[in-house]
């Protein structure tokens, strides 16, 4: 195959790939698009912070809260977890993860609850299934696709080289067109 | 690879672009996708200005609609005339106009109410669970809640009138199930 080739066949695959990815962050509001005619931040109000925590079991719950909650996106901000936001929506959000991780509810029961009222867009990172599994597969598709390519083409440049230099090359570029073949023996003369 | 299949592939490499830029342009990005529409609106008891509970469970068999609003959000400024409308066009036996104050003082959202109008009730949600449970982003967001406690709209920004006219008409003309509870989940 013909490194103009490999090019088309590599745009292919990133054009197949594009869309999918495109496709599984697009199918979600977008923040930004999230506050078109309305005020997604409010003013500063006063709040009123838990009492500094010593127990382990109590900052362990933190510590879990904190790992569920960072994979939750912040509703008003753009691409920040609920953990990392300082909005006041996402600091409740962070504590309503809290609430249910204590009263024994499952992460994941904490993310299909998340999902269910806002969609799958709250997820920072998308679930491996449906459509989306194109935005996770495709990737590797290209690069094994890719690392073939590449190989074949070694290949056949060390095969060119090793049957007698230029002259090969230029045979090995027989698959080319015949105006393409004979600008190239016209450039190897002149060169 | 053949020349003769360069001439397909390259028009075929094209086409997922293609169909992208076609499904891009014909969708209407004023319009946010949301899981809430057609599922039964969660459950909330939440205390009103005058300090009388209000649950969602009492308004079953009427239809309900749930303003999230506050007085520093410019848009609901926009909206407000088109709720006093609501508010005066149907009689509250049928259709319950309920505001949710969010992420406000009760000082600033009564002087918005005195300095606009409106009569309908209005309650707090101070710790914004009932918001999260709707899957509110900001204000104004608007819920379309049917006789039978289903949402069937969630407008997110300002309700322009024929949008409401609409909801109401068609959730008064929609059958009413006879049995059920209104309120699935509820405020965690």
């Amino acid at each position: 195959m013909s490194p103009g080739r490999a090019w088309i066949l590599a745009l292919l695959v990133a054009s197949l790939a594009w869309p999918a990815a495109v496709l599984s962050q697009d199918v979600q509001p977008d923040a930004g698009t999230a506050a078109v005619g309305q005020e997604a931040e409010p003013p500063p109000v006063e709040e009123t912070d838990r009492d500094a925590l010593t127990d382990p079991e109590e900052e362990e719950l933190d510590a879990r809260a904190a790992e569920v909650a960072s994979g939750l996106r912040c509703p008003v901000c753009r691409n920040q977890s609920i953990v990392e936001s300082n909005a006041e929506l996402s600091r409740e959000m962070h504590r309503v993860v809290r609430d249910k991780l204590a009263a024994g509810e499952t992460p994941e029961q904490i993310e299909a609850y998340f999902v269910s009222r806002y969609g799958e867009w709250i997820l920072l990172q998308p679930q491996a299934r449906g459509i989306n599994l194109l935005v996770y597969g495709l990737p590797v598709v290209a690069l094994v696709l890719g690392f073939f390519l590449a190989r074949n083409r070694l290949r056949k440049w060390a095969r060119a080289e090793g049957a007698g230099g230029t002259e090969a090359a230029v045979d090995g570029a027989a698959e080319l067109g015949a105006d393409d073949e004979q600008w190239l023996r016209e450039a190897l003369r002149e060169g | 690879m053949k020349k003769n299949q360069l001439r397909w592939l390259l028009p075929l490499a094209a086409l997922p672009i293609l169909w992208l830029l076609y499904w891009g342009m014909g969708r209407d990005t004023y319009v946010l996708p949301s899981p809430m529409a057609g599922v039964e609106a969660p459950a909330f008891q939440l205390v009103s200005f005058e300090g009388d509970t209000i649950k969602l469970a009492d308004l079953h068999g009427r239809v309900v609609i749930l303003n999230f609003w506050a007085s520093w959000c410019i848009p609901c400024r926009a909206e407000h005339p088109v709720l006093v409308q609501t508010e005066r066009t149907w009689d509250d036996t049928e259709v319950v106009l309920l505001g949710v104050v969010y992420q406000d003082s009760r000082a600033n959202a009564e002087r918005f109410l005195n300095q606009y109008g409106g009569d309908w009730t209005h309650v707090f949600d101070p710790s914004q669970r009932t918001a999260i449970d709707y899957g509110v982003y900001g204000v104004p967001e608007t819920f379309f809640i049917g006789q039978d406690g289903q949402i069937s709209l969630k407008k997110v920004g300002p309700v322009t009138w024929d949008l409401v006219q609409y909801q109401v008409d068609s959730l008064l003309a929609a059958p009413v199930a006879a049995a059920g509870v209104g309120g699935a989940g509820g405020a965690p």
